[in-house]
C-alpha cells in the first residue's frame, strides 16, 4: 500500500515540500523530515497530547492527522508561535513555576494552553484543568502547569491594561 | 495515486469507494488514523471527506426537523443554539467527548460510522429518534437510529455507503439531560443516559451497557403521568436493567454497571421533571 510521494504542505509561514510515505502522519513528517521536534511522539493514539499542533489555526493532534490531508492548509507547531505573545507569557510563568519537569509533554500543554488563553477571557482553574485534561504528564501533579497558565492570563491582563493606559 | 485521496462532492466520494474496495471514509481521522497507527487496519486508500461542503453545518430544514451535517465536528454541535429544549442533550453530550482538542477533530459522521457502544452520541440520538442519512450507490436513504445499530460495533452500513447527516425531529419544549459517568473528565463513560421530558412522561436511552443504548418503549408508556411516583420510576428503572448487557472493562465491572444504571436514570428523570 504505502509507497512515497511528494506533499507539498505550509509550515509555520514557509511552503515546505517533502517526500515522505504516502500514509505518514503530519507528525512524522514534522519530526522525522523537517526536524521540527517541539511536537512529541508520545502514544500516537490521540491520548497524550504531546504531539499538538494548530491546523488552520485550531489544535489538532498530529499523530491522528495524515500528511496527505494538510495540503492546501495552514499547520502551526510551538517553534511556529515562539514570537506569539500568549505562548511567550506561558513560556515565562511554565519557567518560574516549575510547570517543565522533563519536558516531555510542555510543548503540547503550551499549545493547548494558549488556545484557551485565546479563546477564553478569564478562565476559571476548572476551565484550565479541563482544557488540559487531554494532555497528560507524568511529572508535576498538573499543580504546577494550572498555576502557570492562572499567572500567564494574570500577566497577560496586566499587559493589556498598561497598553491600554500607555495608548490613553 | 495518492493515499489519502479530497473527494469534494458525495458522489465522487462514493464512485470512488465503490471503485476501490479496500479504501476506507475518512472524516476527522480520529479513530481511522489510530488504528492504522496501531496496525489495526490495512486500506489501499483513506478517502477524506473533510473537503465536501454539503456534509458540513447544522441547519434547521422548513418542517422543523433538523439535520447535522457528517462532517460536523463535536466543538460545532457542542455550540448549536438549534439543539435547544429536548434537543439540548445533544449538545451536552457533544461537549463531554474527550477534550477540546479531539473536539476539533471528531464527527458526528465519523461517531456513528465507529459506533462504539460507550460513545457519547450513540443514547442521545437513540433518546431524540434521530435518523441516520446514508448516501451510497444507491442512492440517499433513512434510517432510524435504532435499526442502523445492529450489533457490537456493527451498523447497518453497506460496502461504500457513508453517513452523510443526522436527521433529528423538531425540537419539543423538553427539557433533556445527558448524564455522562466516567472515571475521569474526557474519558469515554461507563454509563451514560439520555432523558428527554416528552409531554407527561419521558424518553430514556442508557448508554455503554450492551451493543446498542438502551430503550424501553413500553416502559416508557407506562410511566406516562407517575413521573412523581417513585414506586413508578423504580420498576421503569429495573425494565432497563433488564435489557443491559454490559462487560467487564477497564470502565467498570457489568455489576457495577447494572448498580449504576438505577441511579443515573432515577437522577435524569428528577433533572427533566424539576424533582416533580
Ligand atoms: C483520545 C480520544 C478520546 C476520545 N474520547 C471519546 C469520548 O469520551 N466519547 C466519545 O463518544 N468519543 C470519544 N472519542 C471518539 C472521537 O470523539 C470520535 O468521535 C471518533 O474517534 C470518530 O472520529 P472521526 O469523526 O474523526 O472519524 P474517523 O476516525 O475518520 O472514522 C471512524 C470510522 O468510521 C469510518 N467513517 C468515518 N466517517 C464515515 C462516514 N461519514 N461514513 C461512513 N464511515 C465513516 C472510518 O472508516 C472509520 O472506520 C475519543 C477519541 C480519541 C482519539
Amino acid at each position: 500500500m504505502a509507497g512515497k510521494e511528494v506533499f507539498a504542505l505550509r509550515i509555520n509561514g514557509r511552503e515546505r515540500e517533502v517526500f515522505a510515505r504516502s500514509d505518514a502522519t503530519l507528525l512524522e513528517v514534522l519530526r522525522d523530515d523537517l526536524a521540527l521536534r517541539a511536537a512529541k511522539r508520545g502514544c500516537n493514539q490521540g491520548v497524550c497530547g504531546a504531539c499538538t499542533v494548530l491546523l488552520d489555526g485550531v489544535p489538532v493532534r498530529g499523530c491522528l492527522t495524515l500528511a496527505g490531508a494538510c495540503t492546501g492548509r495552514e499547520v502551526t507547531t510551538l517553534e511556529g508561535l515562539a514570537e506569539d505573545p500568549i505562548t511567550r507569557a506561558l513560556q515565562e510563568t511554565m519557567i518560574v513555576s516549575g510547570g517543565v519537569q522533563c519536558g516531555f509533554c510542555t510543548s503540547g500543554m503550551l499549545v493547548t494552553a494558549r488556545d484557551l488563553v485565546a479563546q477564553t477571557v478569564t478562565p476559571t482553574e476548572g476551565d484550565i484543568r479541563k482544557a488540559l485534561s487531554g494532555n497528560l504528564c507524568r511529572c508535576t501533579g498538573y499543580v504546577r502547569i494550572v498555576e502557570a497558565v492562572t499567572d500567564a492570563v494574570v500577566a497577560l491582563s496586566q499587559a493589556n491594561t498598561d497598553t491600554r493606559e500607555a495608548i490613553q | 495515486m495518492s493515499f489519502v485521496v479530497s473527494p469534494t462532492s458525495v458522489d465522487e466520494a462514493i464512485a470512488f469507494l465503490v471503485d476501490n474496495p479496500e479504501a476506507r471514509p475518512m472524516s476527522g481521522g480520529a479513530s481511522l488514523v489510530a488504528m492504522k497507527n496501531a496496525r489495526l487496519i490495512e486500506a489501499s486508500h483513506f478517502v477524506s471527506l473533510a473537503r465536501i461542503d454539503s456534509l458540513r453545518g447544522i441547519r434547521r430544514n422548513a418542517d422543523g426537523s433538523v439535520t447535522i451535517g457528517g462532517m460536523v465536528p463535536h466543538r460545532d454541535t457542542a455550540a448549536c443554539d438549534l439543539l435547544d429544549g429536548d434537543l439540548r442533550m445533544i449538545r451536552q453530550a457533544a461537549g463531554q467527548i474527550a477534550n477540546r482538542v479531539v473536539r476539533n477533530m471528531g464527527t458526528i459522521g465519523g461517531a456513528v460510522a465507529n459506533a462504539d457502544p460507550a460513545a457519547d452520541y450513540l443514547p442521545v440520538l437513540v433518546c431524540a429518534d434521530a435518523q441516520v442519512e446514508i448516501t451510497g450507490p444507491g442512492g440517499k436513504r433513512l434510517l432510524p437510529i435504532r435499526d442502523y445499530l445492529v450489533d457490537w460495533y456493527e451498523t447497518a452500513l453497506e460496502p461504500a455507503e457513508i453517513v452523510t447527516g443526522i436527521a433529528l425531529p423538531p425540537a419539543g419544549s423538553g427539557p433533556s439531560v445527558y448524564r455522562k459517568l466516567a472515571r475521569t473528565p474526557g474519558d469515554f463513560a461507563t454509563v451514560s443516559v439520555a432523558c428527554a421530558r416528552d409531554g407527561d412522561g419521558v424518553r430514556v436511552a442508557v448508554g455503554a451497557c450492551g451493543p446498542a443504548p438502551l430503550r424501553a418503549p413500553e416502559a416508557e408508556r407506562a410511566l406516562a403521568g407517575q413521573l412523581d411516583d417513585p414506586a413508578a420510576v423504580a420498576a421503569f428503572c429495573e425494565a432497563l436493567v433488564a435489557l443491559a448487557d454490559p462487560v467487564d472493562d477497564v470502565r467498570g465491572s457489568a455489576e457495577y454497571r447494572l448498580t449504576l444504571i438505577p441511579r443515573m436514570v432515577a437522577a435524569a428523570i428528577r433533572d427533566v421533571t424539576g424533582g416533580l
